[in-house]
């Protein structure tokens, strides 16, 4: 009882406590609200991972004001290539974004000038060569670092390729074989794949229809038509690949911008083509409130994944950043719309380097930087360790998290994992509850039973038998009576 | 011959599905008041079950809590069956009076009611992957129950086995009905007291005008 109670007050004083603190402090330093989802899906006030530090112009960079910015891409010398898309220009920078190495317009091919017109996706590869999608010149730009133009992609001269529809290169990435992958706007079969010499080679990672009632009725009845009404029926197709990134590995993440589409909103594709997120039970970007009531509506238009393997998913609708593990699991969401530094009016670009995350603006013509807080680095560390199995290890840096934010679901988790590989299941069981993670408790209790009943044999042998025999004794008992009843009658007669 | 307590015309009643309900009839025995004890078990058992569950089986969601919903499910359920039932085979020749349908009915629930609670002692001793065990309690017990409801409405109404599967089928009818004509006449009085509370806020507001 009086544990209890004591137990009672603690709860109430922390209660007030948090009501008390917990506005102040966890929003005191960023200029929007910083939440995390809990295990029923309800948006709860969370410790900033990163925070806002600056937000960049080009004339900050002495290149002259950037006019909608549409890319960034870090190269790995750590320099900013920054495609200035109404400006018709590429800015190159040095890795601390202070100062405007040199400003890439004119290119030249075979001694013939080049020109860009409205670029607007930008990457450069390892061995230090330039993709550029020149956008409204309808072609993708392959130079080296002195501007001289080595190949151009232009549309494909293929009959996989639809004749009435225009080609305008939106982004562009290339993998270490050499294969340029192009993403057009309007084309629903996935990005264009060119091998290296510049010859189509077909589609690559197209998203799939979401099985709607709609398109399952009009599949339906497309069965039962006849070719003549076959001819005016519309195909369902897949919402287009927006934009991709590629990671240390090989593998290509894409995300969709389309708001009616919830299937494959971020996509992981492996060489093959197959989506390797497709059978995950998660949904990117915002939830649903819990009683329906608003239905969030996210449009990815950039991902970006760091070379720890964190994926960055940009939202043009909220203008903010969500900030995935790469098990998918929510890390950190920073960002909003508004006018203040790290808020947003139209985002159109993400990019990540070591402890920092650099999102492009294409209204307020800025690029903004957020950098890791001491809770970020933290987790960051904590969820490394983690998913590469150092449970024990990834103890300390868990602790620390719990002891920022009480709240942070994925790091009882944690702790829970790592006190089961050590055996304390007693306490594992506790933080596995506070997880809410049932599977979690399930291997705990496990574990402690079996250690209980190791230790106790005894006593679980005798209480067993005891109700075995409570059970047992009144049937007994009664067949007895009833035996010897019959004899009674038997020997009367 | 059976001259049981009223305890043990209940054990007696379970544990003989077929014959028991009518041996309680003939020696009229059965009390209201263990009756009334048994659906107040259920109400507190099916908190049980919600509250105390094993967490490996059941997450409950506990940022709110409303008593309501646990009432709905035992009290006003259990009378809407009594009272659907009586109404019904009022019509269709019975013998049971309101009294003998709420202590039979409430007999009848006993396994399941065990249940809750042996089930919620179980899942502190089982892990998931033993969940069988608690499925066979379960299941278990709601055919037993419902062994025991069929009997019960077959002898305190003396009807043959057709007639009792028809009564049950219109008394579940009937407790659709009343469950829908509550709900009706719940809302139109919340109109009625919303609209009272706004005559009242009006005057008020005129007073101080």
């Amino acid at each position: 009882m009086h544990f209890k109670v004591k137990k009672l007050t603690a709860v109430l004083t922390a209660c007030i406590i948090s009501v008390l603190t917990s506005v102040s402090s966890v929003n005191a330093y960023e200029t929007y609200s910083v939440y995390n989802y809990d295990r029923w899906g309800e948006a709860v006030p969370s410790q900033a991972g990163y925070t806002a530090r600056k937000s960049v112009t080009g004339d900050d960079l002495g290149a002259g004001s950037f006019n909608m910015p549409g890319d960034i891409f870090i190269d790995t010398n750590g320099r900013f290539y920054i495609a200035d898309t109404g400006n018709s220009r590429i800015v190159v920078t040095d890795d601390q974004l202070n100062s405007a190495d040199s400003v890439l317009d004119t290119f030249t091919y075979n001694s013939q000038e080049l020109t860009l017109k409205n670029p607007k996706g930008i990457y450069v590869s390892p061995d230090n060569m330039i993709y550029i999608a020149d956008t409204e010149n309808s072609r993708v730009l392959v130079c080296d670092q002195n501007c001289k133009v080595k190949l151009i992609l232009e549309r494909p001269q293929s009959d996989l390729y639809p004749e009435n529809l225009t080609f305008l290169p939106q982004k562009v990435i290339s993998d270490r074989a050499g294969y340029i992958y192009v993403t057009v706007a309007n084309i629903t079969s996935g990005a264009l794949m060119y091998d290296k010499d510049g010859n189509f080679e077909g589609f690559y990672g197209a998203n799939r229809v979401k099985k709607t009632s709609q398109v399952v009725m009009d599949y339906f009845w497309k069965l039962l038509a006849p070719d003549s009404m076959r001819k005016y029926m519309t195909d369902a197709v897949p919402a287009p690949v927006t934009n991709f990134d590629i990671d240390s590995d090989g593998f290509i993440y894409t995300c969709c911008s389309s708001r009616k589409q919830d299937t494959d909103v971020i996509k992981k594709v492996n060489t093959a083509g197959y989506n390797l997120f497709a059978d995950y039970d998660i949904s990117f970007g915002d939830y649903p409130t819990p009683d329906y009531s608003n239905t969030p509506q996210n449009s990815f238009v950039d991902v970006d994944v760091s070379d720890d393997g964190l994926i960055n998913c940009l939202d043009f609708t909220n203008g903010r950043i969500f900030q995935y593990d790469e098990e998918c699991n929510l890390l950190f969401v920073m960002g909003s719309l508004g006018n203040q530094t790290g808020t947003f009016t139209q985002v159109s670009a993400v990019e990540s380097s070591d402890s920092s995350i650099y999102v492009a603006d294409a209204q307020k013509n800025t690029i903004t930087v957020f950098d890791e807080t001491v809770f970020g680095s933290y987790v960051h560390k904590a969820v490394r360790l983690y998913n590469d199995g150092y449970y024990d290890e990834a103890l300390k840096p868990w602790n620390e998290v719990l002891r920022m934010d009480g709240g942070y679901c994925l790091a009882s988790n944690g702790i829970a994992s790592a006190l089961i590989n050590k055996g304390e299941y007693k306490k594992a069981m506790k933080y596995a509850k506070a997880a809410d993670n049932q599977w979690l408790y399930n291997r705990a209790f496990e574990g402690w039973r079996t250690e209980f009943i190791n230790s106790n044999f005894s006593a679980v042998a005798a209480v067993l038998a005891g109700i075995i025999l409570i059970i047992s004794a009144p049937v007994y008992l009664k067949k007895r009576k009833k035996r010897l009843h019959k004899s009674e009658m038997e020997e009367q007669s | 011959m059976m001259n049981l307590t009223p305890v043990q015309w209940v054990s007696h009643v379970v544990f003989h599905p077929f014959e028991g309900f009518e041996n309680l009839r003939w020696k009229k025995a059965g009390s209201l008041k263990i009756a009334l004890i048994i659906v107040t078990f259920l109400f507190a058992g099916m908190l049980v079950s919600d509250r105390l569950y094993g967490f490996q089986f059941k997450a409950v969601y506990d940022k709110v809590f409303n008593i309501v919903p646990y009432i709905v499910r035992s009290y006003v359920v259990f009378a809407a069956w009594v009272t659907g039932n009586w109404a019904v085979c009022s019509l269709i020749n019975s013998e049971g009076t309101f009294r003998k349908i709420c202590i039979y009915s409430s007999y009848a629930l006993v396994p399941y009611v065990v249940q809750l609670y042996v089930n919620t002692a179980v899942s502190h001793i089982l892990i998931q992957d033993e969940v069988i065990f608690m499925q066979c309690i379960y299941y278990g017990s709601v055919i037993w129950s419902a062994l025991l409801m069929f009997s019960a409405v077959k002898a305190v109404h003396q009807y043959t086995c057709f007639q009792t599967i028809l009564a049950v089928a219109l008394t579940v009818a009937a407790m659709c009905i009343i469950m829908f004509i509550t709900v009706l006449l719940m809302s139109l009085f919340q109109q009625v007291a919303i609209f009272i509370y706004e005559l009242y806020t009006e005057i008020q507001y005129r007073i101080r005008v």
